[in-house]
């Protein structure tokens, strides 16, 4: 987002400007950036709320996790994990490519992030229809499900905004002057990769 | 100072400390799952 190292002046129309902002307006932080800094944050929320519910019963209560008869597919799930975590690197790609005015590694790191979310989201139902077990067997199944389906909510929400960016990128829309589009979809799939990376160690690992 | 909200590179580059970090508490607790 290019506009957090604008100063903000350049906000209100570029013109020099003396007194407070417009009403809808800070004085202090650009309308992007708040944009973007307010989204992160209810998110960071609505997962505590989640893994709140996840330490509760490992630590208040004690409860044993996994639940007793289940087993969590660590490996597997271990490689779908490296299939998300690449989807950042071919991103990065991408975003550095138009960068430098190198449509090829636009359209091809891009298309290529679009399928190995696809997959990892793939996987994951895969592995919801094979675990063996349903949310209302138990407390655990049910923040095992919560935690994970959250998550691969915004896993659905990240391929439809890269959907968008694909077919953009394909139709020739970004420049090196101009590629917020693929950034800020960009800083949001990232958010989304470290939200797995924490979820994938709370859950299947320690 | 890093701030992963400003630019994609940042953000990427955030998602790197946190995989660096992650990737030891994993390999300890697979390796400490395997000795157990």
């Amino acid at each position: 987002m290019e506009a957090a190292s604008v100063p903000h002046a350049a906000g209100h129309g570029g013109a020099e400007h003396h007194g407070p902002p417009p009403a809808n307006r800070s004085s202090v932080v650009p309308a992007p950036l708040l944009g973007m800094l307010l989204f992160i944050i209810s998110e960071i929320m609505v997962f505590g709320a989640f893994f709140t519910a996840y330490f509760f019963i490992r630590i208040a209560q004690g409860d044993p996790w996994p639940a007793p008869g289940t087993k969590l597919p660590v490996i597997p799930t271990l490689f779908n994990t490296l299939i998300l975590v690449s989807s950042s690197f071919t991103l990065h790609w991408a975003e550095h490519g138009i960068k430098k005015g190198n449509r090829f590694a636009l359209k091809a790191g891009i298309a290529t992030t679009f399928l190995l979310g696809a997959t990892f989201l793939f996987i994951q139902i895969n592995e919801y229809a094979n675990i063996g077990f349903a949310p209302h067997d138990a407390a655990q199944q049910t923040i095992f499900y919560g935690l994970t389906g959250l998550h691969g909510a915004h896993v659905f929400i990240g391929l439809t905004l890269l959907a968008i960016v694909t077919i953009r990128s394909f139709r020739g829309h970004y420049s090196p002057e101009e590629h917020r589009g693929v950034e800020v979809p960009g800083i949001y799939w990232h958010f989304v990769d470290v939200m797995w990376i924490i979820v994938y160690t709370t859950v299947y690992v320690i | 100072m890093l701030n992963p909200l400003r630019s994609e590179e940042e953000a990427f580059r955030l998602l790197l400390y946190v995989l660096a970090c992650f990737a030891v508490v994993i390999g300890i607790a697979l390796v400490v799952r395997l000795l157990l």
